[in-house]
């Protein structure tokens, strides 16, 4: 491994096969686990940006070794969902679902991807799985997880059968606050043919947390995975949103909001792979640095050479509040079918001092003035929140940043 | 219309640009890279010891940095084998400094240049003329008005024996330092040839000087120096050419490009590069631009089996300003890799980057940028547009521009698009009695127009023909 983390030294088989039969899971999800144990020596850290004689995010710097301590995980979770629709913790989900956990564990986000899924699937202990037969609407899904641990590994599972559809709100926050936590989290989502995923995520954990997350689906024919990704805590972030538009037709939405202050440093991708014919993404985001924060931003739409009468759209929205806060944006097409429409677009600014003197000129005080228009920025990425609870948390947590700003 | 094959004879851009020629060669090198042979090139160019000193440490730095790697998407070098070209050939030409009359030239050289059309230009449009045939400058000639008012255009070698201060000072210190890169360090230790502008304070220069680069000899590399050097409140436009006939083993074409503009300067620098499709470009060009100066990049990348080229400026001084206009196209078996760098370390800085690509035949162009602003620029403003436009689907065409903003008042604006072909523009031109190749020579021509405009006309017309024939496949 050429990370230089030595986190596996201090970890061992017996650890994993503890946490695994404390869930009493069967032995090819042990195996599994075991595995991806094993090749952690091998695994390098996820991709970052690079650009010569620069890494974007350093995850190498990362003491691992103190931030995880995987047989004392404690948290507070809610998972509550409709009847019709199966909305179970991890270890009832491992009795009930074998089958079903067997055909699609780790088969949209590969166990031994990167170093760090392959630490999150050794060492996860806490989960979701949420099941949707065919042709149920699962409105109101809701998942809450309050980290009380120094490190919390998670896992959801989303699985929608034929023309099925499901909301689904997964909320992070931290309760019992230790000095650093880690929190790493990985989401798969099957969308089975005709149905409909909206998956919101809100990461509000504490200020001194580090996290990393994949998210990621893969659609069936005509349908839809729309996410939503809101990023306000942690001082480091490295998550990735992604879809593979498999099926025919189908289509994806990411949108994503972020702020960071302080010396938050937030590393988004979002990424779109279209695969099959007739497939539609539409990517934006919207974020705000201020401070000395960071944030870091690539998206990648990837057009397979079969996926004919591709359309593809993204944007990018950053707004610097601060002399010294950063900017770094990379949105890169791959294009490999020339059936294809696809355009991306970036813009990095400050607040237009032309609005903020016609709002002071009109008798707003500057500094409610600034407040209203950063949230006036957010609005085109809040009007694509469908889900009215996770529109109004993210509106909220954003005014309350912004009235605790000097 | 006329048909395809009378186009062909009609322009007879084929028959300009694949002919080769016996190789004569007064000194040739040995293959690969050894002290001998980079000593070998200084001594058979009677160069001073600083010189000579300056290609040993860029050997040096050469063999211990690696070849570049990790990028995502860049073009395969695995088939470049730097210890088979010869690095430096010196044609047989009676005076070492070159000609300053074509008639003085061997017939070889001049009739390659006829067929160039490079005599022709000079009559017409410019300022002054080199070219370039193998490692050296074989004919020099500059308008009598301009050398009156100070302004020096020679070949790189003669400037460092006639004006080794301002080369000293210029010469791979601080734009293009060996330490760039691994090519960059490869040019600094066996760098033959190319241009040396400079142009006093106040001084405008009106109409383009031109260069012209041929490459003939098979598996060779060329390495040729462009210095440019405008003074404070000047103007030039330096234009390149450049072609090589394709032979079986691969050539190597490592160029490097400096220049320097002064405080209100303005300089542009045209490159139409139609290199042979065995052909490896890996060049470094950049600019310092000072306050209030502005820098212009205008480059149509046209052959070459790879290319990875992205000019840079940095904008040092207030107020400066950069464009780069670029187009590439690839055919078959082509990976252009081209785009554009900006550093704004200063404030009130700008920049434009304008950049158009065309795939066909399993082609690939990519975009790759990046625009850096430093804390501290303050109302800085750059905007970035990519078009890329695909013929077929075996071809490829990437984008992949990097921004990193460090300073918040600024104006960051990026944007690509792609897409194909328009079958309803081609059905309406057809409608109006084109047939379709000459409907979809012309949409071309109308998305590359902001590229053509910007060159002087037998350039733009050049370039439009070089397009023409790389739609009908005629080439290489």
């Amino acid at each position: 491994m050429s990370a230089g983390t030595q986190v596996h030294a201090n970890l061992t088989e017996e650890q994993v096969r503890q946490i695994s039969g404390e869930l009493d899971e069967p032995d090819w999800l042990l195996e599994t686990r075991l595995e991806a144990l094993d090749a952690l020596e091998e695994l390098d850290m996820p991709d970052v940006i690079r650009t010569p004689g620069r890494d974007w995010t350093n995850l190498h710097e990362l003491d691992f070794e103190s931030l995880v301590d995987p047989l004392n995980a404690a948290e507070d979770k809610d998972q509550v969902g409709p009847d019709e629709a199966d909305v179970l913790p991890w270890s009832k989900a491992v009795q009930e679902h074998d089958d079903l956990l067997q055909e699609h564990f780790g088969s949209v986000v590969d166990p031994q991807e990167n170093y760090l899924t392959a630490l999150s699937t050794a060492l996860f202990s806490t989960g979701t799985v949420i099941y949707v037969p065919e042709g149920v609407d699962a409105e109101d899904v809701t998942v809450r997880t309050e980290q009380n641990s120094r490190s919390l590994f998670n896992y959801t599972l989303v699985v929608t059968e034929e023309s099925s559809s499901v909301t689904l709100l997964e909320r992070q926050s931290t309760g019992d606050e230790a000095e650093e936590q880690y929190y790493s989290g990985i989401v798969e989502v099957v969308a089975g043919e005709n149905s409909y995923v909206q998956y919101g995520s809100l990461q509000n954990l504490s200020e001194e947390a580090y996290n990393f997350t994949v998210k990621r689906g893969v659609t069936d024919t005509y349908a839809t995975i729309d996410w939503i990704e809101g990023n306000l805590g942690t001082q480091l972030t490295k998550t990735e949103v992604s879809t593979e538009l498999a099926g025919d037709s189908s289509e994806t939405q990411i949108v994503g909001a972020f702020y960071g202050h302080d010396d938050q440093h937030f590393d988004l991708d979002a990424k779109v792979w279209h695969r099959a014919e007739h497939t539609t993404a539409d990517l934006v985001t919207r974020g705000v640095t201020d401070d000395v924060a960071r944030s870091v931003y690539e998206g990648v739409q990837d057009v397979g050479a079969d996926a004919w009468d591709t359309s593809s759209y993204q944007r990018e929205n950053t707004l610097m509040l601060s002399d010294e806060s950063e900017a770094d944006a990379s949105p890169k097409l791959i294009i490999n079918n020339h059936d294809t429409e696809a355009s991306h677009s970036a813009t990095v600014g400050q607040i237009d001092e032309e609005d903020l003197l016609y709002m002071t000129s009109r008798g707003v005080g500057p500094r409610a003035a600034r407040n209203m228009l950063v949230e006036g920025f957010f609005v085109p990425v809040l009007e694509e929140i469908d889900v009215d609870e996770l529109r109004d948390d993210l509106e909220e947590l954003i005014a309350a940043r912004l009235r605790n700003r000097d | 219309m006329s048909s395809d094959q009378d186009h062909l004879q009609e322009t007879d851009t084929e028959a300009r640009f694949e002919f080769k020629k016996d190789q004569n060669a007064a000194v040739r090198s040995e293959k690969g890279l050894t002290e001998e042979v980079i000593r070998m090139i200084s001594d058979d160019k009677d160069e001073p010891d600083w010189m000579l000193e300056r290609r040993l440490r860029a050997l040096k730095q050469y063999q211990n940095m690696p070849m570049p790697s990790g990028w995502p998407g860049m073009p395969d070098l695995s088939e470049l084998d730097v210890e088979e070209i010869i690095p430096y050939i010196r044609p047989d030409v009676d005076k070492r400094e070159g000609v300053d009359d074509w008639t003085e030239l061997p017939d070889e050289i001049k009739d390659t240049f006829d067929k160039l059309g490079i005599p022709e230009a000079e009559k017409n449009a410019l300022s002054g003329v080199g070219a370039q045939y193998e490692s050296e400058v074989v004919y020099q000639n500059m308008q009598e008005q301009w050398e009156e008012k100070g302004v020096i255009f020679c070949n790189m070698d003669k400037a460092v024996q006639e004006h080794p201060e301002l080369v000293k000072e210029h010469f791979m210190t601080t734009c293009v330092p060996p330490s760039d890169n691994k090519f960059a360090a490869l040019h600094g230790a066996v760098w033959s040839g190319g241009s040396f502008v400079y142009v006093p304070e106040g001084v405008t220069v009106e109409m383009p000087v031109q260069a012209y680069f041929r490459m003939n000899s098979e598996g060779m590399g060329q390495f040729e120096h462009t210095l440019i050097i405008a003074e404070e409140g000047s103007e030039v436009h330096y234009i390149e050419g450049c072609s090589a006939p394709k032979y079986g083993t691969h050539n190597l074409h490592s160029g490097g490009v400096e220049v320097f503009v002064g405080e209100d300067a303005h300089v542009q620098y045209s490159t139409v590069q139609n290199w042979s499709k065995n052909t490896f470009n890996l060049n470094t060009k950049r600019a310092i631009c000072e306050a209030n100066g502005t820098m212009e990049w205008v480059s149509g990348s046209m052959g070459s089996k790879a290319t990875m080229l992205y000019p840079c400026t940095i904008l040092k001084g207030r107020g400066a300003t950069d464009t780069h206009i670029t187009i590439a196209f690839a055919g078959e078996g082509q990976d252009i890799d081209t785009g554009a760098k900006v550093y704004h370390n200063a404030p009130d800085t700008s920049s434009t980057i304008e950049s158009k690509s065309i795939s066909k035949d399993g082609g690939r162009t990519n975009y790759r940028g990046l625009v850096h602003i430093a804390d501290g620029a303050e109302n800085s403003s750059t905007a970035v547009e990519c078009d890329a436009l695909m013929f077929d689907n075996e071809s490829t065409s990437d984008t992949m521009p990097y921004m990193e903003i460090e300073e918040s008042k600024v104006d960051v604006a990026h944007e690509a698009t792609v897409g194909k072909i328009g079958d309803e523009d081609i059905f309406y031109l057809q409608s109006r009695g084109l047939d379709d190749d000459d409907a979809k020579k012309m949409i071309v021509a109308g998305f590359i127009e902001p590229i053509t405009e910007e060159l002087p006309i037998e350039y733009a017309v050049e370039l439009n023909r070089l397009i023409e024939l790389e739609m009908e496949g005629s080439l290489g």
